[in-house]
């Protein structure tokens, strides 16, 4: 209980440690309520929090965010987390500065970091206080939002992180209904690696650009949508087509639309697994192969069902 | 972005063919929802089935049609112009063969009544082990449908029971018959499935049965 208390202590002080307060004080306060008089632990905290914000005159919004672990986070929550940026991913879109999986001894969850909010980056391997982000859910998975009124403050502390596998993969079966148009070999713009559709960065105007070789189109499981992204190892694995492989089909067919058609005939229409991670807008293949469907293990389920 | 992509829903021929009710929420952009039998709102399928047909609906039309079954029934499209990539694969696509599609509804007022059909958005060849799958996903989809017609579940449910107050017992039979079906075959394959030259024999049989059909 001794310990329970010390940790109670800890996650109200890392909150509030900017104005003053001491976790000795606050230590006292829960030993006295939850240990002498027996008050539940939570009524504890709030009576105590209440005391701090009197007491230091703390504004009242960081109330709002108390100091979570990962594993206790829901949705839409203000809170604070202390944690440790355990994975960076490339944003898929300009509107995010940052994005990736940050871990504490709890579990771990996908964060990201708006360009708009104007923060210090952070890095991989360190460990930061997030104050005052909020929670929300995308494609069945939590994430941990930075916006303006967040504040990032690195800590130069060890922490041991759990990383739930979970949070870093998510795997699922649908069927590719739909290849986009700007799939196939694409341009890239050299200077920020956007797609620079006839040399045309949307950024950059008229550049240098590079081939690239990639995928985007939709997964459908009749219940759900994913707009997905997939990159040239994966379109490697899946149907043996590298990079090389397309610029080959390219010019013998003198025809860059060549590989799309390729892709669609190879793969519009066919069961997917899939494994990756979902960001704002995309789900990022990191794996795929086509489902071989176990249905002889299916059918007497079904028929036990609606004899 | 406000933007958000109908699901391709999973939907038998019988149950779509029956469908007659149609849902649009006002404001322009809105999409058109065809309500099923059994209380599927749906504005888009994915389908994988035999194609059994395909013809230009007049000479020099442009405008094809397709009829394409399942183990319930069949469902017809129209494929043109305004669905080029469907069209460009469908020109290469010759019946009997096993496609998957993805494809927007349409109910539309026939002279007699109204009769839905399919608009392909993509076609593509597809194979037997797909299509297996296909079955039994459509027909766990189904089943789910039956049971919260049952019991009134949803919104869409308690809309369908009042519209159309379906013989629960008619798609209990269909999806019964369906699934016994691929359990025959699958059974039959199990027998076969060391001798690579029976096999190949059964993908020739099972290949004639759908010129019979034609
Ligand atoms: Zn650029």
């Amino acid at each position: 209980m001794i310990e329970k208390i010390e940790d109670l202590a800890e996650r109200i002080y890392e909150t509030f440690k900017d104005y003053g307060v001491k976790k000795k004080e606050i230590a006292e306060r829960l030993r006295l309520l939850i240990l002498e008089f027996k008050v539940p632990e939570n009524e504890a905290m709030n009576t105590v929090t209440n005391y701090l914000v009197r007491e230091y005159k703390i504004p009242r919004e960081r109330l709002r965010a108390p100091l979570t672990k990962i594993a206790d986070l829901k949705s839409k929550q203000w809170v604070s987390v202390k944690a440790k940026v355990v994975t960076l991913w490339e944003p898929s879109s300009p509107a995010i500065a940052q994005t990736g999986i940050i871990a504490d001894e709890s579990g771990s969850v996908r964060f990201i970091i708006w360009t708009k909010s104007e923060k210090p980056e952070v890095k991989e391997g360190s460990s930061y206080i997030f104050r005052n982000v909020v929670t929300d859910e995308f494609a069945g998975n939590l994430r941990v939002i930075i916006t303006r009124t967040s504040d990032i403050e690195e800590i130069n502390e060890e922490i041991a992180v759990k990383v739930d596998p979970k949070s870093k993969a998510t795997s699922f079966v649908g069927a590719l209904v739909a290849v986009h148009q700007n799939s196939g070999l694409v341009q890239r713009c050299s200077e920020c690696g956007r797609i620079a559709k006839g040399g045309n960065c949307p950024v950059h105007g008229k550049v240098n650009w590079y081939d690239d070789l990639r995928l985007r189109g939709v997964i459908d499981d009749g219940e759900t949508t994913y707009e997905i992204i997939a990159d040239s190892k994966v379109l490697k694995e899946l149907i043996d087509m590298d990079l090389e492989k397309a610029k080959d089909l390219a010019q013998k067919s003198l025809d860059r639309g060549a590989v799309l058609a390729e892709l669609k005939k190879k793969l519009l229409g066919r069961y997917l697994v899939v494994e990756g991670s979902a960001d704002l807008r995309f789900f990022r293949v990191s794996r795929a192969e086509f489902l071989k469907p176990e249905v002889a293990s299916e059918i007497d389920k079904i028929l036990e069902e609606i004899k | 972005m406000n933007f958000k992509r109908e699901v391709a829903r999973r939907v038998f021929a019988k149950e779509l063919n029956n469908a007659t009710y149609t849902i649009k929420i006002a404001g322009e952009k809105n999409p058109i929802y065809v309500l099923t039998p059994l209380g599927l709102r749906c504005n888009r399928v994915f389908v994988i089935g035999a194609m059994i047909e395909k013809y230009e609906v007049r000479p020099e039309s442009g405008i094809w049609k397709i009829r394409v079954a399942d183990p319930t029934g069949s469902l017809v499209g129209y494929v043109s112009n305004f669905q080029p990539e469907a069209l460009e694969s469908l020109l290469d696509i010759e019946p009997p063969v096993v496609v998957a599609i993805t494809a927007k509804v349409k109910v539309f007022e026939g002279s007699s009544r109204k009769l839905v059909s399919l608009r392909p958005e993509m076609i593509n060849l597809a194979d037997f082990y797909a299509r297996d799958y296909w079955i039994v996903e459509t027909a766990k989809s189904t089943i789910k449908r039956i049971k919260d017609l049952e019991t009134e579940a949803t919104e869409d449910a308690k809309l369908a029971k009042k519209i159309y107050n379906p013989n629960l017992e008619d798609y209990k039979a269909a999806v019964r018959e369906a699934i016994t079906k691929l359990k025959e075959e699958y059974e039959a394959f199990e027998e076969f499935e060391e001798e690579e030259e029976d096999l190949d024999l059964e993908f020739e049989e099972e290949e004639f049965d759908l010129k019979d059909l034609v």
